[in-house]
């Protein structure tokens, strides 16, 4: 299915936009994983996240890697979904081992390349430090990642909210949230609407784009505002605002796995980051 | 003597930065129980008198207020804005932008949960709630998915959750097709009957709200005057459509449903099929239009309407079929080349107003799709803005004017190029009587002209003083396409008596 207007500028940016940070969305699947508590969740993710940095090894810094693999294939999602949506981010923790490798030199000397006047060489501190600092980078941004697509947003807000974030941020979350389908449909109105206006998208020159450009956001910016009066009434017509504390028609559940994950896992880790520590140490 | 829930006393109210009232000296008492209906025209201060009965008004919206506003024996002075909510329930116009959760579920507990309800009693309100509106069968759905009737009627009963007195409505019906309409109207109604509640509604289509009206308002510049029931026929059908229906109706309706079109046809679309994302909206439509044609486009919202007048202008691309014009094959043209022949206006003017000033907005669209120079182009664009009584906002920002008056900038920024085929997505909301014949005769010219109007329009009313022809749309498929009078004659057999005109089914039908 051909949609129109294809060639545009916009969407030309736009999938550029959307490359970059490819999906980063909750993504609504049947796993263990998902059906954790999303505070338990994020119990973990503080857990790991410590833990990339209490483990300062290359050996550590793998082990974790495999972990969060393995939570990638528990929570359906997989190796292929990993590769397709992080490739930027491996890519750049490749460039940032490279780097390291090229401009360390200490420790032992691994291996050495002459060309001519040129000579490359290899030391282990570089080795072993790129490769430390390759794998807390994919870690913590894979770990994210995975936090993020395995976790709804809309109960993970009202489970902070529940235990005690201010329901005025919680709400900032939901509402951004419930606005940005509002705010894609409206996007591809005002397209609509500028080609039929007979302002052609092709061919532009800078000046012409950066007209073109304003005639995009002046009525995105127009309509959000408007929205933004209509929500703010409706909210506070509703009492958002008249109390300090509010009740919630539902708590999140804790089920006796979210309740046990949420105790054994700081456990785990700890033992995991001593056990390392005494390792590296010896 | 039973409490009026409203009490109002020599209410006036000026916006700051205004120099005419919004409000002036307002008395109104409204008990439980009672259905109150306010219309009046555009800028008339409907709206405004919903804002004070809510109590944003003097809190929320700086202004001069006098008089006093008493809800329950409260002075709403003394209640910070949305104090009263659990009293006064306000639906705004815009149910999309009042939603503020990502579940039906959250959003109608939303209000009990701000109140600090206790968790079970919030469950029993929204499922009692989401009853009285009969949306039970969306508790589980995501707010996103809803269709703009579901829309209204969840936020009507996130309203309701709250136990309101009094609740007000904004236009309730402004951007829902007729079938639409009729829900929530009839919900509204079951309220009123069975749940004591009073109810204000704001509107500018009457016919379907006159039967279950108990006090009808009628306002103008910032006055209200109560209608009597015996004369609010006479009086306030005015307003609507359907006394220019009954007024053109005898004139202008001389359409001759047998007479044959001259000519080849100057549209042709044939067997047809689009969609988004693969999935197909509509398919198999084909059609053909004629010179001095005006067809009005019909059918219930999702039924692919819109998406179709799209195809018309490609901004769609087709799947399948084929568009000619003026037997030329224009399936792949560009949408900006074909624009010269088709001028499109959506359903939003929000969407569709780009530069700062009106006269600005108003040539815009001739400057790149114009044959004609400059200064004629000029010449035409203020005759326009004159017709269609803009003149006076020339140097204004467009984005300031009302919706009614954004929709007809729309139609004159169209209308400077003299695009053979109008395409019109529900030219007519937020018309009153006047400007709606002001629209309505610039549309006969056109006709008149030899051009072609091709308008979606959920007021058949209107449909039958202006159309010539109806193509009805049923979940993608093209159902009817007949003459007008046959057209309603199907539409009655079809049982959707919400696309007849009023009266069709009593004094309507021989005429027609």
């Amino acid at each position: 299915m051909v949609k129109s207007s294809q060639n545009t500028i916009y969407d030309k940016a736009l999938s550029a936009v959307k490359g970059a940070f490819p999906g980063l969305i909750y993504i609504n699947n049947d796993s263990w994983l998902h059906s954790l508590h999303p505070l338990v969740k994020l119990i973990m993710l503080i857990c790991f996240s410590i833990s990339v940095f209490a483990a300062p090894s290359w050996l550590g810094g793998t082990i974790l890697l495999i972990l969060v693999l393995v939570a990638y294939h528990l929570a359906g999602l997989g190796l292929t979904f990993f590769y397709r949506k992080l490739r930027f981010i491996l890519f750049f923790g490749v460039f940032i081992l490279i780097v390291q490798v090229l401009a360390v030199k200490e420790g032992l000397l691994i291996w050495q390349l002459s060309l001519g006047p040129l000579t490359f060489s290899v030391w282990s501190e570089g080795l072993l430090g790129g490769l430390v600092m390759m794998l807390r980078f994919v870690n913590i941004i894979s770990s994210s990642y995975l936090f993020i697509a395995t976790t709804d947003p809309n109960r993970l807000a009202y489970s902070l909210m529940q235990i005690g974030l201010p329901y005025r941020f919680g709400f900032m979350l939901i509402t951004a949230l419930r606005f940005i389908p509002v705010f894609q449909q409206e996007l591809e109105q005002v397209k609509n609407a500028q080609m039929a206006k007979g302002i052609d998208m092709e061919g532009l020159s800078p000046r012409q784009l950066i007209k073109a450009a304003r005639y995009l956001l002046v009525p995105l910016v127009i309509s959000a505002l408007s929205k933004v009066d209509f929500l703010s009434n409706s909210m506070e017509g509703r009492a958002f605002g008249l109390y300090i504390e509010r009740t919630y028609m539902y708590s999140q559940p804790w089920t006796s796995t979210d309740k046990i994950t949420a105790l054994l896992v700081p456990a785990a880790f700890l033992i995991f980051c001593i056990v390392l520590r005494q390792v590296s140490v010896g | 003597m039973i409490e009026p829930v409203v009490d109002i006393k020599g209410l006036s109210f000026t916006y700051s930065g205004s120099a005419v009232p919004a409000l002036v000296n307002i008395d109104l008492q409204i008990y439980p129980g009672q259905f109150l209906t306010v219309t009046g025209p555009s800028g008339c201060g409907k709206s405004t008198l919903a804002l004070c009965l809510a109590g944003f008004i003097p809190h929320a919206y700086p202004g001069k207020m006098e008089g006093s506003v008493y809800i329950q024996g409260k002075n709403t002075r003394d209640y910070p804005a949305g104090g009263l909510s659990g009293i006064v329930g306000l639906v705004q116009q815009d149910p999309e932008a009042q939603l503020c959760t990502l579940t039906v579920c959250d959003e109608v507990a939303f209000g009990p949960e701000n109140l600090c309800v206790p968790a079970a009693e919030i469950q029993e309100r929204v499922y009692s709630s989401l009853q009285a509106v009969g949306a039970l069968d969306l508790i589980d759905r995501q707010v996103h998915t809803l269709s703009g009737g579901e829309k209204q009627r969840v936020a009507i009963a996130s309203v309701l959750a709250m136990n309101p007195a009094l609740l007000i409505l904004d236009e309730p019906t402004a951007n829902l097709d007729p079938f639409c309409t009729r829900e929530v109207l009839e919900t509204l109604n079951d309220l009123k009957e069975k749940h004591d509640v009073a109810i204000m509604v704001i509107e500018h289509r009457l016919e379907r709200l006159l039967p279950i009206t108990d006090r009808m308002f009628l306002m103008e510049e910032g006055k209200m005057a109560e209608v009597d029931s015996t004369t609010k026929h006479i009086n306030v059908l005015s307003c609507s459509g359907a006394m220019i229906n009954r007024t053109w109706s005898r004139e202008n309706i001389v359409i001759d449903a047998d007479e044959k079109v001259e000519g080849p046809p100057f549209l042709m679309v044939h067997n047809l099929r689009a969609g988004y994302e693969g999935k197909d909206v509509f398919s198999d439509v084909s059609f053909n239009v004629y010179p001095g044609e005006t067809i009005a486009v019909m059918g219930n919202n999702g039924s692919g309407k819109t998406t179709l007048l799209m195809a018309l202008l490609g901004i769609i691309k087709p799947t399948e079929g084929n568009i000619y014009l003026q037997g030329e094959d224009i399936t792949g043209q560009k949408v900006t080349r074909r624009a010269r022949n088709m001028g499109l206006t959506f359903q939003n003017p929000n969407h569709q107003i780009f530069e700062n000033t009106v006269f600005k907005e108003a040539k815009m669209a001739a400057r790149f799709l114009s044959e004609r120079d400059y200064s004629e182009t000029e010449t035409e664009v203020l005759r326009l803005l004159q017709e269609f009584e803009l003149q006076q906002y020339q140097d204004k920002n467009p984005f300031t004017l009302s919706l009614g008056e954004k929709k007809r900038l729309n139609l004159v920024s169209v209308l400077a190029y003299w695009p053979r085929i109008l395409i019109l997505d529900e030219p007519i909301v937020g018309q009153d009587s006047r400007r709606l014949a002001l629209l309505l005769q610039a549309l006969q010219k056109h006709r008149e002209e030899g051009g072609i109007t091709l308008m979606v329009c959920h007021e058949p009313n209107v449909v039958a003083v202006c159309c010539q022809r109806v193509l009805f749309l049923s979940a993608g498929k093209l159902v009817l396409d007949k003459p007008i009078k046959e057209a309603f004659k199907l539409i009655k057999q079809m049982k959707m008596d919400e696309y007849l005109p009023s009266g069709y089914l009593t004094d309507m039908d021989g005429k027609l």
